[in-house]
């Protein structure tokens, strides 16, 4: 996982680097949006593509998938309950 | 972007399932590598476009790691929360919550204590990311930028850092990424821990 992480790092460094150094022109600017969803959208259709040929994920969810849903609901609740509680004090009073 | 998100992995899920031979799966991890370090790559150019926002991150300073750990806080207690209402023990239910939407190694982390509860941690932080892809946009709308980092827990490094930084700004996805990597270290702590109360 730390050579992984660390290759999204550099990943990013690169791309920051590029951003704030070289010249981009106003057209790849507007369009760095576009590219941005459509590479997001072949993203997710991929991984649902991996869990749709994962046998034990679709044939555990018939079994235990209302549980899973219940208990993914809540985390996913009071994760953003509880970012949102300090949100204010991280940014120092601003919204965020 | 909530339905395009939503349409994109239900479209996926049924090609899986229905359309598509097995024999593609031999591509799909190169393709996910490949389209992942793309989408970073163009978060990092966002980052790069907007330099103030490392001012801004400075300001913050180490307030910054409450965001993780209201995110580790949140899922421990949801777990125990929701497990709760499923007349589950809170160590076990608190386990699956810690998971933090990393499923291969939360399930991994449970499988010599039980099996049943070793599928449950990796479909239910399945169900996680999916719905953080689903809802981010939707959190960073209405609740609040940094209160859409939380849905994705340890994913808001890698797999779910793109939707983040879409949905909302350049500085919240440095921080998200940042959260990521916290939540993401702690998986392998967190879950024996509690799972041995």
């Amino acid at each position: 996982m730390g050579l992984r992480l660390l290759m999204y790092l550099a990943v990013i460094l690169l791309g920051a680097i590029i951003g704030a150094k070289a010249k981009l022109g106003d057209n790849l600017k507007k369009r760095l949006g576009s590219i941005q969803t459509a590479c997001l959208l072949l993203l997710l259709l991929v991984m649902g593509i991996m869990i749709g040929m994962d046998k034990d994920v679709i044939s555990s969810f018939f079994s235990i998938g209302y549980s899973a849903i219940v208990i993914s609901i809540f985390t996913v609740g009071f994760s953003i309950l509880g970012v949102k509680l300090v949100s204010g004090y991280v940014t120092g009073g601003g919204r965020k | 972007m909530t339905g395009k998100i939503v349409g994109a992995v239900v479209a996926g899920v049924l090609l899986g399932l229905y359309v598509l031979p097995v024999t593609i799966l031999e591509h799909t991890d190169l393709i996910i590598d490949i389209g992942l370090m793309l989408l970073l790559f163009f978060v990092g150019i966002d980052i790069g476009l907007n330099r103030s926002v490392f001012t801004r991150i400075r300001s913050m300073g180490l307030k910054i790691l409450l965001i993780p750990l209201m995110i580790i806080t949140g899922s421990i207690v949801g777990g125990i929360v929701g497990g709760s209402l499923l007349g589950m023990p809170f160590n076990e239910s608190g386990a699956v919550g810690a998971g933090l939407g990393w499923y291969t190694l939360s399930s991994i982390l449970m499988a010599n204590y039980s099996n049943e509860l070793s599928t449950l941690a990796f479909l239910a932080n399945v169900v996680r990311e999916m719905m953080a892809f689903m809802i981010i946009p939707l959190v960073a709308k209405r609740v609040g930028f940094f209160s859409s980092i939380g849905p994705a827990g340890a994913t808001s490094m890698d797999t779910a850092l793109p939707v983040i930084s879409k949905s909302t700004d350049p500085e919240t996805a440095i921080i998200a990424f940042i959260s990521g990597a916290i939540c993401t270290f702690s998986v392998p702590i967190i879950v024996p821990l509690i799972l041995n109360l």
